[in-house]
C-alpha cells in the first residue's frame, strides 16, 4: 500500500477542537526538546529529496496525503521517547504533547479513530530517507544551532562506538549446540516430573 | 573503544571440530541451491502471468540470494578447509556489510555489527556529525570523511561571522601521522589526539605553546588561546564517552533498523534526538561546570543571552498578532 493512502483522519473528525499549542505547558519536556527543531528548513529538505528521487504524481483527488513534518517529527519522537512504531503512532493519538511536537495545531476527532498515522506509513517513511538526506538533516539543525549561537563546532572531539546489528549468534555451530542441548534439557525436565505450562493447562481441563 | 555482546567467555569448550562439521553438512544441503537457481530463472522467463518490471524485480531477488550464497560457500570452504577466513568476512547472509568489530573465538559471543563514528563539541555535547560506515574500518579513516559532514553544516550558515575548526581531540586510536598532517593542511590543530597514554597537558607554557604552533606549522594560522582551548578540549577528551552513553540511552547500542540504510537511518535520527535535548539544557543553561567555562571561553554564552531574549520577544510579538488576527476573524464571523 502506497505512502499517499494512509491518511489525515484528524481533517474531517466531528468531535471537540484541541489546540495543543494553547494546552500544552510551556515548560513541558517534548514542547521544550521540538522546538529546538528548524522544522522548516527540514521540511524542505525531505520534501525535496523526495520529490526528486521519487517524481511519480499522485493522482488528482482524494484525501491530502500526510505531511512530512508530522512523519519526521514522529520518527524523532521514537527515538527521544524510545516508543515502537505502534507506540508513537498511539500517543499521536492520546498525548498532546506528541500532538504539538508534531506539529498539529488544531485537531478535531472522532472518539472512534484509533490512529492519526498508521505505523505501516511510518515505516514507508522511514525507507525513502537516503544516506545523503539524513546527513542533510543533521547539517541542517548544527547549522541552525550555530546559526543562533548555541553551539561552536571549533574544538571537536572525535570518537568511535560499536552497535548490534542483526542476530548475535557466532557460528553455525554455536545454533547447533544450543539446538542440540534443548531438547535434551528438555527431556531431563520431564524425567524429573517438571510439567509444561500447556500440560498443566491440559490437566486443569 | 566499548564492547559488546554476552560475557560468556572461558567456558573451556572449543567447537572447531563442531563448526567444521556443521560447515560441512550445510555445504552438501546447499549443493543442489545453484540448480535450483537456474531452474528458478527459466521458469520466471518462461512464466506469462508476470508483467515485465515483476519478472525484473523477482530475478533481481534471485540474484542477490544466489549472490550471498556464492560468497558464504566460499567462505565456508575456507573454513572446513582449515584456512583462515580473510578480513571483512560475512557474518550475516543477508547483509554481507555487517562486519566483526572486535576480536572473538569460537567459543565466544558474536561481536559484530557498525562501528559508529561521532564528532562532538565538549562544551555541551552537540554532535556535528556522524558516520556509519560499511564493515569495520580504521579508526583514524573516519575523521576526514566527519569533517567534511561538519563544513557543509558551516557552509549553511549563513551568518556573517563564519566558523572554523580549530582543534580536533581524540584517542590513540586515531594517533595517525598522515591524519595529523591532513589536519594541519586544514588549519586544525591536532594537539588534542595523544601520542602516548600520558593524559595532555591542560595549561601548556608559552614555549610549549609556540612549540605546537610551529610544530603544525600553523603559527599565523592559530592563535596561543585557541592552543589553550585545543589543550583543554583534548583533556577532557573522555567527556565523549558521557555523550556515546547518551545516544546508548537512546537505542544506538543495537540497530534493529535494516542493512547499512537503516543503520545510517537510525543513528541520525538518534544523534538529531540527542542534539535536541543538547539543546534544550543550554537553553537552560544546565550544563556542567566545565561546559558552562568552555561556552565562556569560546565567547558563547552572552551572545546567547541576548539572541535568547530579542527571540522570546519576536516570538511573543507573533503569538500576540496572531491571537488579535484570530479575535478579529470570529468577530467578523459572528
Amino acid at each position: 500500500m502506497g505512502i499517499l493512502h494512509h491518511l489525515q483522519h484528524w481533517l474531517n473528525g466531528q468531535g471537540l477542537q484541541l489546540q495543543p499549542v494553547e494546552f500544552v505547558p510551556e515548560t513541558h519536556a517534548i514542547r521544550l526538546w521540538a522546538d529546538t527543531f528548524p522544522w522548516d528548513a527540514m521540511v524542505d529538505a525531505v520534501t525535496q529529496s523526495f520529490a526528486q528521487r521519487f517524481p511519480k504524481k499522485r493522482a488528482k483527488g482524494g484525501r491530502a496525503p500526510v505531511s512530512p513534518r508530522v512523519l519526521l517529527a514522529l520518527e524523532l519522537l521514537k527515538h527521544e521517547l524510545g516508543e515502537s512504531d505502534e507506540g508513537i503512532c498511539q500517543r499521536l493519538r492520546t498525548d498532546v504533547a506528541v500532538m504539538y511536537a508534531c506539529g498539529l495545531r488544531e485537531v478535531q476527532a472522532d472518539g472512534s479513530q484509533a490512529h492519526f498515522v498508521l505505523p505501516e506509513t511510518l515505516a514507508q517513511f522511514r525507507r525513502r530517507i537516503d544516506p545523503d538526506l539524513m546527513d542533510k538533516l543533521v547539517a541542517i539543525q548544527a547549522a541552525a544551532a550555530m546559526e543562533e549561537g548555541l553551539v561552536s563546532p571549533a574544538h571537536l572531539l572525535v570518537d568511535t562506538f560499536p552497535s548490534e546489528q542483526g542476530s548475535q549468534r557466532v557460528t553455525d555451530a554455536t545454533t547447533l549446540y544450543k539446538a542440540q542441548k534443548k531438547p535434551s534439557s528438555h527431556r531431563a525436565n520431564q524425567q524429573t516430573g517438571h510439567r509444561s505450562r500447556h500440560d498443566l493447562e491440559h490437566a486443569s481441563c | 573503544m566499548r564492547s559488546f555482546g554476552r560475557q560468556c567467555r572461558g567456558q573451556g569448550k572449543v567447537f572447531v571440530k563442531l563448526v567444521r562439521q556443521t560447515e560441512q553438512r550445510l555445504l552438501d544441503l546447499g549443493e543442489s541451491i545453484e540448480t535450483w537457481t537456474q531452474q528458478a530463472k527459466a521458469l520466471l522467463h518462461q512464466g506469462t502471468q508476470l508483467s515485465e518490471a515483476q519478472r525484473e524485480h523477482l530475478l533481481r531477488d534471485l540474484e542477490a540470494a544466489s549472490d550471498a550464497h556464492r560468497q558464504v560457500v566460499k567462505q565456508s570452504q575456507r573454513l572446513t578447509q582449515g584456512k583462515k577466513l580473510r578480513q571483512f568476512k560475512i557474518v550475516n547472509a543477508y547483509d554481507p556489510t555487517i562486519a566483526p568489530i572486535l576480536k572473538g573465538k569460537s567459543n565466544c559471543p558474536a561481536q559484530f555489527g557498525r562501528k559508529i563514528g561521532i564528532l562532538s563539541d565538549p562544551a555541551g555535547g552537540f554532535i556535528f556529525a556522524n558516520r556509519v560506515p560499511e564493515g569495520n574500518p580504521s579508526d583514524p579513516s573516519y575523521v576526514l570523511p566527519l569533517l567534511d559532514k561538519v563544513q557543509q553544516a558551516i557552509d549553511l550558515v549563513t551568518s556573517p561571522s563564519p566558523f572554523q575548526v580549530h582543534s580536533l581531540g581524540g584517542d590513540l586510536g586515531v594517533n595517525d601521522p598522515e591524519l595529523r598532517q591532513a589536519l594541519h593542511d586544514r588549519g586544525i590543530l591536532s594537539v588534542g589526539i595523544p601520542t602516548t597514554v600520558e593524559p595532555i597537558n591542560p595549561q601548556p607554557s608559552p614555549e610549549e605553546v609556540l612549540a605546537i604552533l610551529n610544530a603544525s606549522g600553523l603559527n599565523r594560522i592559530r592563535t596561543p588561546h585557541q592552543v589553550h582551548l585545543a589543550c583543554a578540549s583534548g583533556y577532557s577528551r573522555p567527556v565523549v564517552e558521557s555523550h556515546i552513553a547518551t545516544l546508548m540511552s537512546r537505542g544506538a547500542g543495537e540497530l534493529p533498523y535494516k542493512g547499512l540504510e537503516g543503520a545510517v537511518v537510525q543513528m541520525g535520527m538518534t544523534v538529531m534526538a540527542h542534539n535536541g535535548a543538547v539543546l534544550v539544557r543550554i537553553h537552560q543553561q544546565r550544563l556542567s561546570k566545565r561546559g558552562q567555562k568552555f561556552r565562556r571561553l569560546l565567547g558563547l554564552r552572552r551572545r546567547n543571552i541576548k539572541r535568547m531574549r530579542s527571540q522570546e520577544v519576536e516570538r511573543e510579538a507573533i503569538f500576540s498578532r496572531a491571537r488579535k488576527d484570530q479575535v478579529d476573524v470570529h468577530r467578523t464571523s459572528w
